[in-house]
């Protein structure tokens, strides 16, 4: 049985992280490989940056000391808190407004006959190129970003709102009406929108984890927040704050990732 | 408010009805010629026949879920055109809400006809020891046998209290042991609340034990062969002769069909 257990630890994790994983005990072995794979990591950026200067490749070390500084300072936190500003009610608003679309087009026929050639005309403009009219209608500052990570958020739950509510179950529609729901709303609210929640989910779980890269994208251009501390270090060649304020974008990321496979796992714990 | 939403018994009139379907490769199938029967009030009627002979397809009808081709269905004299709670289902293959718990499915009913909450619980409870299932209220279907959930299902179209229950083969998944129980319990309810029942199975005995009358189909496409009622007194026996002779009658009338 034991061993039967750890030939199937071995070959099942791979690469694959379900949010079943989370409720795991830790594995020991697993966190040991885990350890070492980025020990070997660290001391191959270690012997490659001790070959370069280090505005070419900061070495680990210099990181280390430019996220302390910028952690101690406390200036992390405010160019965090800037991104912040963008990313939340762009992500809030952009997964509320796609997710009601999405839902309504999937669920309304005569509404997707209407809508679906304007949406597979603007779908697929990736939401940097709004940068132009962002910049336009908003300036480059907390809401041209924020208007940026919204139309991100948007379109992919959009796109899993739809695919959700478009295969839903005939089947239970007809047992609820079976079981006395006359109204659409009631139907939607009762059986849709569960039967969606799988793909809902998923979309709200990719929007926050994508958008964290457009909300980066959109600093890049110049709204304050940590992109903008990446570009203006990396332009006065301070290398190793730049990398510092990336690793604090893998950070907020992993962060954010975390706390929405709890929600799917809470959610979805009535799944197999 | 009354402590249940019960709805009385209707009559059933199936006239003249085809039943067509459509199919992916352009033939279509025709599931039903011809079928014309009446279901009084408070009876008990099963339907047998061959898989394939359309018997899901005349329940389905009945509840409102598909319309003929050409012919009627009337519920109490009034055409049925779409599903509706005084005519519950129970179906072949479950179709529970699979994120609701084993209580929220059989409350499911109650909670869209505004049952209040302490008048629900009860009856939920209620059915949930009817079929057995009181220490898994708050299971999930996921983690269900299918015969668990097949009497979650029946659970569930018993806790709206039809005056029309339709129930496709509602005990072909669970163990005999259990099937007789709910058999004695069907029938006890039937007895008690009177109710108009259209009973699909594939078991001849399970038809001659509990319907007032049998209504055996044919082959594909499905036509009324034969109109069996069931003259024996309830509670009946199975080991009697004259139950016997019932049995071996339609498995006669079931084999020499195509
Ligand atoms: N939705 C559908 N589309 C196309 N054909 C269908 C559909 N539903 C049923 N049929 C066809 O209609 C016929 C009758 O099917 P039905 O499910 O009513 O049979 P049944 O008597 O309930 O069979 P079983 O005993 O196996 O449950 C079959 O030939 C089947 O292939
Ligand atoms: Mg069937």
């Amino acid at each position: 049985m034991a061993n039967d257990f750890s030939l199937r630890s071995g070959t099942e994790h791979g690469h694959r992280t379900s949010t079943r994983d989370l409720s795991r005990k830790w594995d020991y072995a697993r966190l040991r490989r885990g350890v070492f794979g980025t020990a070997a990591f660290l001391v191959v950026w270690w012997v490659a940056a001790s070959t370069q200067p280090t505005y070419l490749l900061p070495s680990p070390l210099e990181v280390g000391g430019a996220l302390w500084g910028e952690l101690a300072s406390g200036a992390l936190f405010v160019h965090l808190g800037q991104s912040l500003l963008h990313y939340l009610p762009g992500v809030a608003l952009g997964v509320t407004a796609g997710g009601a679309l999405g839902i309504a087009m999937g669920w309304w026929g005569r509404l997707d006959d209407v809508l679906t050639p304007v949406v597979r005309v603007l779908r697929p403009i990736p939401p940097l190129a709004w940068i132009v009219f962002a910049i336009i209608w908003f300036g480059l500052g907390h809401t041209g970003a924020a208007f940026i990570v919204f139309i991100g958020a948007f379109w992919i739950t959009f796109y899993n709102a739809y695919s959700g509510v478009e295969n839903s179950s005939r089947e239970l529609l007809e047992v609820a009406t079976n079981l006395g729901i006359d109204s659409e709303y009631r139907l939607i609210r009762r059986v849709v929108i569960p039967d969606a929640t799988p793909e809902l989910l998923t979309g709200i779980r990719t929007s926050v984890g994508q958008c964290w890269m457009m909300v980066v994208a959109a600093e890049l251009f110049g709204a304050p927040g940590v992109g903008y501390e990446i570009i203006t270090s990396a332009n006065n060649l301070a290398m190793e704050r730049s990398v510092a304020y990336m690793l604090a974008i893998s950070a907020v990321f992993l962060a954010s990732d975390w706390g929405v496979r709890r929600l799917e796992a809470r959610l979805l714990r009535w799944q197999p | 408010m009354t402590d249940t939403v019960s709805s009385p018994a209707p009559t059933v009139a199936v006239e003249g009805v085809h039943k067509r379907y459509e199919t992916t490769d352009g033939a279509g199938t025709t599931a039903l010629a011809d079928v014309s029967f009446t279901i009084d009030p408070g009876e008990f009627v099963t339907v047998v026949g061959p898989s394939g002979c359309g018997k899901t397809t005349l329940a389905r009808l009945v509840g409102g879920f598909e319309s003929p081709t050409s012919g009627r269905v009337l519920v109490d004299e009034t055409p049925v055109t779409s599903p509706a709670p005084d005519r519950a289902m129970v179906f072949q293959a479950y179709h529970l809400f699979p994120w609701l718990s084993v209580q929220e499915n059989v409350a499911f009913g109650l909670v869209e006809q505004g049952v209040a909450e302490d008048v629900r619980n009860e009856r939920v409870e209620a059915m949930l020891e009817l079929v057995g299932l009181s220490d898994r209220a708050s299971a999930y279907p996921a983690e269900l046998s299918g015969g668990m959930k097949q009497r979650v299902g029946l659970a569930r179209a018993l806790a709206v209290d039809p005056g029309l229950l339709l129930m496709d083969e509602p005990f072909g998944s669970v163990d005999s042991q259990t099937r007789r129980r709910l058999q004695r319990e069907l029938l006890d309810i039937w007895r008690t609340v009177e109710k108009t029942v259209v009973f699909v199975t594939h078991d001849i005995q399970e038809a001659v034990l509990m319907s007032d009358r049998v209504l055996v189909l044919t082959g594909t496409p499905g036509r009324v062969r034969d109109d069996v009622t069931v003259e024996l007194p309830r509670p009946r026996d199975r080991t009697d002769d004259a139950f016997i002779g019932y049995v071996d009658t339609l498995f006669d009338l079931v084999e020499t069909t195509i």
